[in-house]
């Protein structure tokens, strides 16, 4: 059984703000969410990074045991309220135990894991109140909490396509039935031992990142959490609810690659990414900057698409779950007959339709989000209109 | 079904040690000797000697590895080659990964000496290889395993959920094969974090005595290839046991207590059994959870006995935690490896450390001697983890209709 999937919510918390309007509205603008770094002290000038700005754990988490949670957590728990809200879910709309949660994130929780380790090599002990955010699935856990969901739930980790893994889990429990809506996303953190790692590794962009640029020279760092609220299209339209788009999410896979790296094999990239990209009125790229990830990504897609491609990472940054971010995106971009443009770019790598400067009005019929991560894996994401 | 089993633990390198373990009554928990570590407790089941492959990846990479990435190389390896999986059938399975910690034990490592000054520069592939997917890609590129590929994570039913994941694709028709592998290594944070929770035994863990403080931690991997039962008849392969239900819920509770209603947790071995088509009377032996924690064994009795009712009483139930320690990410596909044997080869796990039965348990056949042997039919392994993510899976012995 495979019911037709559709997104009826649309939660994102980005560097632009805790709305998804806020988050939209600056992308089709064109405008970037990258400022220099505030959360640490930069050790180089005119580095960028997506930093989301700070809200109080209060002003969201409801439940005594939610008032602690970490960074990541409440990101994610955000975006997720967002998303219920703007798919007009009541709480207590669909029963706990028929909703789904799945979250992707690459890292998680860096910035307390560093906090408990620092504590652990200086006094030997571990500290029992952060240890509970360490746990992996910890923004699965709060947030089911919170919104009380009690059906399957599942945190994914699975590097730049953490979002999008996650995001295709979701389509998967609600067209098979297992649930009847699930909040489905991703989200990460910034967090200064990543950033420094990056940094001292080369990885970093100079100054603004350039996704499919000729001179990339790096990334950016960034963070935010991005959710969508999925529903199969009977009963969307049974509750009369607002549909973004519809979504499809085909078959993971994975390339040929180095364990760490990209792949680069672009003709194996592309006979992938064919079957979901062939006929799509738009692709949202990953490309973030980095000058192997880039290429790799542009030469596959010259293989296999004429339509206008943009990469937001330009001006999101990059991070595990950016691509749950993009998706979105893509999933607005359906409705609103707009691509936001990709950011930074003077000329392209490729010979590729890249939307720049300013976002591109055409009506779409279908948007695909590419997802590629080190160690090959591909995941892609269609939105089609409805 | 189930037509290949791999096995990393404390207990040995592969399934064949894992199993003669099960049936000497081996304890694979001793003194913990990976890192130094002064606080309650100083026990765990180590893997004591690291795969070292070889594997068809470059050296360069293999250096890179973590003991997570390891130990699912090895089990992963082994569960393929048993199940006689071809270069084709691999290239288009699925790969389900269940992972909590990845490469923290390396990356702890890394920045102790980069905070403390001893490198200038945190090592780039030591953090990133902290990455939970690390395990998953380096099996996919080692054994060309092209297919969708996942990596969940939900604490200690981690790779429970990846074989319901497994199982899920294949009965939905998107792929014939699939190879679920749950890994996890000891680490600093780990060891740390429980212990600060009170939540280890200081000695060893007692799962369901009355003197039981706790949890020990180990290590290791479990993998089991999962496939379509006509592609496993056309191409005669074995079948080792089959995985017949499974059930997933959450508790929406607590990030580290189980619901007091073991509220999830029931309707996990609920929806198990429901999906089975079996009524509680069809079930010969439960692997439990059976961490050793006082709050586990006190919800999992409660569980156990209202879902199973009187049936309990009458078949065997043990806890493998009690052997090879609880591996966290490792533990649903390692007891799901051990629940499958039990079934092929009617052998009944034991569960050492258990001197007095707590009252919750009371009547229950706890299985404590080794070498006992039971001719099964259906079994329920269950696991539940922090965070309230509860997954179920039933099992039947591969001739059982």
């Amino acid at each position: 059984m495979s019911a037709p999937v559709v997104v009826t919510g649309i939660g994102v918390v980005s560097p632009f703000g805790w709305t998804a309007e806020a988050f939209w509205d600056g992308l089709v603008a064109g405008r970037s969410a990258l400022a220099p770094v505030r959360r640490f002290a930069s050790r180089a000038p005119g580095r960028l990074s997506g930093e989301v700005p700070a809200r109080a754990t209060g002003e969201l988490a409801r439940s005594p045991v939610g008032r602690r949670m970490d960074w990541t957590s409440l990101m994610a728990l955000g975006a997720c309220r967002l998303a219920l809200a703007d798919a007009g879910l009541a709480a207590d709309a669909v029963p706990g135990e028929r909703m789904s949660l799945a979250l992707g994130s690459a890292y998680g929780n860096l910035q307390e894991t560093a906090t408990f380790l620092d504590r652990l090599f200086a006094r030997g002990i571990g500290n029992p109140l952060l240890f509970p955010n360490m746990v992996f699935n910890a923004p699965l856990s709060y947030v089911s909490i919170e919104l009380g969901i009690r059906g399957e739930t599942s945190m994914l980790s699975m590097l730049e396509v953490s979002g999008e893994a996650a995001i295709a889990w979701g389509v998967d429990a609600v067209a098979s039935g297992r649930a009847d809506a699930c909040l489905a996303g991703g989200v990460d953190e910034l967090g200064e031992v990543l950033h420094r790692v990056l940094e001292a590794g080369g990885e970093l962009a100079a100054g603004a990142p350039r996704p499919f640029g000729a001179d990339a020279d790096g990334v950016a760092t960034g963070e935010g959490a991005g959710v969508l609220v999925l529903e199969r299209l009977d009963d969307a339209r049974a509750r009369g609810a607002r549909i973004h788009a519809r979504i499809r999410a085909p078959l993971g896979c994975s390339v040929p690659a180095p364990v760490h790296g990209w792949p680069r094999d672009a003709a194996a990239l592309a006979a992938r990414l064919v079957p979901a990209v062939r006929d799509a009125d738009a692709v949202f790229a990953s490309a973030s900057g980095s000058p192997s990830h880039d290429a790799i990504e542009a030469e596959a897609l010259m293989r296999v698409t004429h339509a206008p491609v943009t990469a937001l990472r330009g001006a999101l940054g990059d991070f595990g779950a950016a691509g749950a971010l993009v998706a979105a995106a893509a999933a607005r971009a359906v409705a609103a007959g707009t691509i936001p443009p990709t950011l930074g770019l003077g000329a392209p790598r490729a010979a590729l339709d890249v939307v720049r400067g300013t976002a591109r009005q055409t009506p779409l019929r279908s948007a695909v989000v590419t997802g590629l991560a080190r160690g090959g894996l591909v995941r892609m994401l269609r939105f089609d209109a409805v | 079904m189930i037509t290949g089993v791999g096995a990393v633990s404390a207990l040995g390198p592969d399934v064949p040690a894992l199993r003669a373990g099960l049936v000497a009554g081996r304890d694979g928990i001793g003194p913990l000797a990976l890192f130094a570590y002064r606080g309650r407790a100083d026990t765990a089941a180590e893997v004591a000697d690291v795969p070292r492959g070889p594997w068809d990846l470059p050296p360069a990479a293999v250096r890179r590895l973590s003991r997570p990435d390891r130990f699912a190389l090895a089990a992963g390896e082994e569960a393929i080659r048993e199940a006689g999986l071809d270069a084709g059938t691999r290239s288009e399975a699925a790969l389900i990964v269940g992972a909590t910690t990845g490469g923290m034990f390396e990356t702890e490592e890394a920045y102790r000496r980069w905070r403390a000054g001893a490198t200038p520069r945190l090592a780039v592939s030591r953090v990133l290889g902290t990455s939970l997917a690390t395990s998953g890609v380096a099996v996919s590129q080692a054994f060309g395993v092209f297919g969708p590929q996942e990596t969940v994570a939900t604490a200690c039913s981690s790779s429970a959920l990846a074989i319901a994941r497994a199982a899920e694709l294949i009965v939905r028709g998107s792929v014939a094969a699939a190879l679920a592998i749950g890994t996890d290594g000891l680490c600093r944070l780990t060891y740390a974090g429980f212990d600060a929770l009170q939540a280890l035994d200081p000695e060893r863990c007692r799962p369901f005595d009355r003197e039981r403080h706790g949890l020990t931690l180990g290590e290791g991997a479990g993998a089991l290839v999962l496939e379509d039962a006509d592609h496993a008849r056309a191409r005669g392969a074995r079948v080792l046991a089959r995985l017949v239900g499974w059930g997933t819920a959450t508790d929406a509770h607590h990030p580290t207590a189980p619901h007091p209603d073991g509220r999830g947790a029931l309707a996990a071995l609920r929806a198990a059994l429901a999906m089975a088509h079996r009524s509680p009377e069809a079930v010969d032996y439960v692997n439990a959870h059976g961490t050793g924690t006082p709050q586990n064994d006190a919800v999992e009795a409660m569980v156990l006995r209202t879902v199973l009712g009187e049936r309990l009483e009458r078949i065997p139930v043990s806890s493998s935690k009690s052997q090879f320690g609880h591996t966290l990410a490792a533990a649903g596909a390692l007891e799901a490896v051990v629940t499958t044997l039990a079934l092929r080869d009617g052998i009944l796990p034991p569960t050492l450390g258990l001197r007095a039965p707590d009252p919750a348990w009371a009547g229950v056949d706890l299985v404590t001697e080794a070498g006992r042997h039971a001719a099964l039919g259906v079994a329920v392994s269950s696991s539940y983890g922090f965070g309230g993510h509860n997954v179920t899976l039933a099992l039947a012995r591969g001739d059982v209709a």
